[in-house]
């Protein structure tokens, strides 16, 4: 049971009388601690209670992961970010290592990233993404607020079912398939860049006027086109000024985004010059 | 009833899948929604004022008093958030990522590898490749795996992922593509579903058996 409660009016919070209080003195006494504080806003108890609630990540936080992937990248970056220490195990997915019988124990489809956080199993990036700037991030990482989480979310939507979906059509069958890419292929991506373009407004950021997981969605997806040179990213003026800030500001991006991109990039024209 | 003057107006159509999600979930929590009846096929969609809107012209599109939100599983999250109870997108952490993973492997993996085995037929005059149905059937497998020992797709309560999948579940089982005796957990939610979801057959089992005969139709004329 989680050891910090609310009272029922919602507005203090209060010790449950476990005997390893996390911040009374070690010499005190083992029984009944409490510590009540009183007539605080709501909001703030609830917050409060969450806070104390969470147990840093005890063991670390483990990801199974490949540079290659954008997806695992957007993790990696928002950890570093955030300055959560991820246990970091580099999987191939190409040489079958995500088919152990460990992995699909841990992750029955086998894919990347994969997180462990102290037993808990969870993939999806998107949803890890959520997961760690909700569990151990800042709060504007991932609003509460019903409609400003909302945007964020239709960014980490349309970054799975439309701008990464419309840029793989144009590589995947040339680096995996049968090289045939339909014709309509780079001018869907292009609409799917323009789309993008348009969400920024006024803003600095993909979801708005703060950084939010979909900036970290984002960056890898828009760092892999890049990096294939398929489209010339100078038509979209604030894309490319917040790409450059993504560059320039978060943490680690040339070893966590950076190379894993042009590494895929290199990869893709390869296939296609040969 | 919203807040704002207005009631939630929903743009949809019975066909699609995401949509009826957000009709059943609406219906579910007792939101009043303005349904607005929009037919991509006949390009309601592309209307000055539908791009005004959503730029992106997809289906549904959410009007909440002039907060305009596509992307039926941000809608969903939006609407159980702001109108709905806390256990339908609870707010701790690692169950909300349960529900996420869901709404995620719904449209990236689920739904993703159901349109494989039928949008080629139904608008590209295409076939559907040969592994199409067997990537279906390993992807409902998996769904049946998720349900562990709970009754819910995400967990032991309800959820907006329930919704999410119950749309895409139903219009798998209308076209006949694959058949869901391999899954029992599957069969016995989705009765569950039916029986339990307000409005489900208006809103959600009417629209799937449409689609489902719509691409029963394409099927045949391909193999003519």
């Amino acid at each position: 049971m989680s050891p910090w409660q609310l009272t029922p009016e919602g507005n203090a919070i209060v010790w449950c009388g476990c005997p390893a209080p996390p911040i009374c003195p070690p010499s005190g006494p083992a029984s009944v601690h409490s510590l009540v504080l009183l007539r605080i806003e709501r909001s703030a108890a609830q917050s409060l209670r969450t806070v104390l609630n969470s147990k840093p990540a005890a063991m670390g936080v483990d990801l199974y992961y490949m540079d290659l992937s954008a997806p695992c990248r957007s993790v990696m970056l928002l950890a570093k970010a955030i300055g959560l220490e991820l246990n970091l195990k580099v999987t191939n997915i190409m040489t079958g290592e995500t088919r152990t019988p460990e992995f699909i124990k841990m992750n029955p489809q086998h894919c990347l990233p994969t997180m462990d956080d102290d037993g808990f199993k969870l993939w999806e990036s998107r949803a890890i993404l959520s997961y760690l700037a909700s569990k151990y991030g800042p709060a504007h990482l991932y609003p509460s607020d019903p409609k400003e989480r909302a945007v964020v979310d239709q960014r980490l939507y349309f970054d799975m079912g439309t701008l990464y979906e419309r840029f793989g059509k144009c590589v995947y069958p040339l680096m995996f398939g049968d090289g045939k890419i339909a014709d309509n292929a780079l001018d869907n991506l292009k609409e799917a860049l323009g789309w993008l373009e348009g969400f920024f407004g006024d803003n600095q950021f993909v979801a708005g006027p703060k950084q939010t997981v979909a900036d970290f969605a984002i960056a890898s997806t828009v760092a892999t086109i890049e990096a294939c040179e398929l489209v010339d990213l100078a038509a979209y003026p604030k894309l490319s000024a917040w790409l450059a800030a993504c560059k320039t500001d978060m943490p680690g991006y040339a070893e966590l985004n950076g190379q894993g991109a042009t590494a895929f990039g290199g990869f893709y024209k390869a296939k296609l010059n040969a | 009833m919203a807040d704002g003057s207005k009631p939630v107006e929903l743009h949809y159509m019975p066909l699609s899948a995401p949509c009826r999600s957000v009709l059943l979930l609406a219906k579910s929590i007792g939101l009043q929604l303005t349904p607005k009846l929009c037919n991509v096929l006949a390009g309601d969609n592309r209307t000055q004022h539908y791009l005004q809107m959503n730029p992106q012209h997809t289906i549904p599109t959410m009007d909440d008093n002039g907060f305009y939100l596509w992307e039926s599983r941000a809608i969903l999250g939006y609407l159980a958030s702001k109108y709905g109870p806390a256990h339908l997108y609870p707010s701790d952490p690692k169950e909300r990522a349960v529900v996420d993973q869901r709404l995620y492997f719904d449209m990236g993996t689920l739904y993703e590898r159901f349109a494989k085995c039928t949008i080629p037929l139904m608008f590209g005059n295409r076939p559907v490749e040969e592994d199409a149905i067997p990537k279906l059937n390993e992807a409902l497998g998996w769904l049946e795996g998720f349900f562990g020992d709970n009754q819910y797709v995400a967990g032991p309560k309800q959820t907006v992922a329930d919704f999410s999948l119950a749309s895409t579940i139903a219009t798998i089982e209308a076209s006949e593509v694959t058949d869901f005796m391999p899954y029992p957990k599957l069969r016995a939610w989705l009765a569950s579903c039916k029986a339990e979801m307000p409005g489900y057959a208006e809103l959600n089992d009417d629209g799937a058996k449409s689609f489902g005969e719509l691409y029963k139709q394409a099927k045949a004329k391909a193999s003519a």
